[in-house]
């Protein structure tokens, strides 16, 4: 809790401006109606107030909360100062104000009274007001994370919703296509053929935006140490029995070494089999993809390397945005959805590493990713 | 004429799968919810099931599978056990990597992917039958 922490500091370094004996920040709900305590600094563990408290029931609060701060002369004469902790007889209350509305407050108490004047007022002021910052700075951060892991929710339940339609409309079509619904005429079968390619880039659409949503709603706390070697094995193992089909060589190049990286296995896997699986895709027949991994100067290395239909320089600033495909990716019979190469991308940067491509029109390409290691 | 029990929730689906499986001669029955497919197990008798993962909760056909196959001596389906079951899974091959008949903890024997490709419907029901 990075705000936990900067709050404290927040208290302690009020209490040395103003040689307070304890220090505390109270943050407001959001209705307005209660404060809780959220740092302390000096102050006994006894004296915590860990229930809210009804801003109604604190007079020393609810005047400061009005914006300005709120000076304690002496709690045995001061009637504001009805709920000062402890034995405290002194105290400073001041505001923690963002754009004029207030989200807290900061006290500093002294066991003797007379301590605090208008010169620790305007002393802490400033600091309250940086506090203020914070603190709205952190809600609306929290709220922004909240918002894009709703949305990511929100596209995995439709894409969900979608795919069931999907597979039962292109498991008829495929049925009908093969004639197990009668003969058709090549007309007919033409026009399913067309649909059922549809139906395809559909799918794949449905799955890509799954596994977009899936790695943007997945957290930093998933995370853990990955066996890469495993990742990349499993990728091309899958995707062998697809290059053989088409006539494709896929090698793996294995590596003596056990190369751990952070990450989820999933994650790591979506990764390599999008590579493979392209590599493998856009490689005609007779052609090569082979795969490799080392360790590196700074950190671990994979390449996927094709000498298939390349990409145009045009194309390789656009390649990693989501929904675009090369021309000449179009322009072939593969199914592609643009979304892969920026599934790969948002899933390496998370996992702190990078991706780099080199590749010319017609000359196969070489993507390269590199994950920092971990020590395991 | 071999008898495939399908217990798939979606009728479509059933369509789907009927279509090949007939024209190759085998007798299709259909059953709509797991506890139905449990029933017509016992009534009919089949030579294969095939089974949905989702049906009418996201886990229904994992429960219908470790029924048939629990090691429970009293087990009242204790005579089907060797029943072989082919499973629908909307699993996308990416997230399926580590799915596979070799895990211990999902008693079937062979998955076929949604949507179908009646030619590796066909394969796999064959390969099943035949054991």
């Amino acid at each position: 809790m990075e705000l936990e922490r900067t709050l404290a500091r927040l208290a302690d370094g009020a209490r040395q401006m103003s040689r307070a004996d304890a220090a505390a920040v109270y943050l407001l709900n959001e209705e307005g109606a209660r404060l809780t305590l959220a740092a302390v600094s000096g102050f006994p563990v006894a004296l915590y107030q860990q229930e809210p408290v009804a801003v109604e029931r604190s007079p020393l609060d609810a005047a400061a909360l009005s914006g300005r701060p709120v000076i304690v002369g002496d709690a045995h004469t001061d009637p504001q100062a009805t709920n000062l902790p402890g034995d405290y007889r002194s105290a400073l209350c001041v505001p923690l104000m963002h754009k004029d509305a207030p989200v807290g407050t900061l006290h500093v108490y002294a066991t003797a009274p007379g301590c605090f004047d208008e010169r620790d007022a305007a002393l802490l002021s400033p600091l309250a007001d940086l506090g203020a910052a914070l603190v709205a700075a952190a809600r609306e951060i929290a709220l922004l994370k909240a918002q894009e892991s709703g949305k990511a929710h929100f596209i995995h339940v439709a894409t969900h919703e979608l795919r069931s339609p999907v597979a039962v409309s292109q498991s008829l079509v495929r049925g009908v296509l093969k004639g197990y619904a009668g003969p058709m005429t090549d007309k007919q079968a033409d026009l399913f053929g067309r649909v059922s390619r549809r139906l395809d880039f559909l799918e794949s659409l449905v799955n890509d935006l799954l596994e977009l949503a899936a790695g943007k709603a997945a957290g930093p706390e998933e995370e853990e140490p990955v066996l890469l070697n495993g990742s990349v094995g499993r990728a091309v193992l899958l995707l062998q029995p697809r290059a053989e089909e088409k006539g494709v060589a896929l090698t793996l190049q294995r590596c003596p070494d056990r190369l751990v990286v952070q990450g989820t296995e999933d994650g790591l896997d979506r990764i390599f089999v999008n590579l493979v699986g392209n590599a493998v895709k856009y490689t005609p027949a007779g052609g090569n993809v082979t795969v490799a991994m080392s360790r590196v100067r700074d950190g671990i290395e994979v390449q996927v390397i094709d000498d298939g239909i390349g990409i145009p320089e045009e194309a390789l600033p656009h390649l990693f945005q989501e929904f675009y495909r090369a021309p000449n990716a179009k322009a072939s019979d593969e199914v592609g959805t643009g979304l892969g190469l920026a599934i790969v991308k948002d899933l390496v940067e998370r996992y702190g590493g990078r991706i780099e491509v080199q590749s010319r029109a017609g000359q196969g390409a070489t993507f390269v990713v590199t994950l920092p290691p971990v020590d395991f | 004429m071999p008898k495939i029990l399908v217990i798939e929730d979606d009728a479509d689906m059933v369509t789907a799968i009927r279509m090949p499986l007939e024209a190759n001669g085998y007798e299709i029955v259909a059953a709509a919810t797991g506890a139905e497919g449990l029933q017509k197990v016992k009534e009919i008798e089949p030579d294969l099931i095939i089974l949905d993962v989702m049906m009418e909760t996201t886990t229904a056909g994992f429960q219908v599978s470790l029924q048939l196959r629990s090691p429970d001596e009293d087990s009242e389906y204790a005579d089907y056990r060797d029943i072989p079951i082919l499973m629908l899974t909307a699993i996308h091959t990416t997230t399926s990597l580590r799915f596979g008949p070799d895990e211990a903890y999902l008693p079937v024997d062979d998955f076929v992917d949604k949507p179908i490709d009646p030619d590796v419907l066909l394969e796999k029901v064959g390969a099943l039958i035949s054991d």
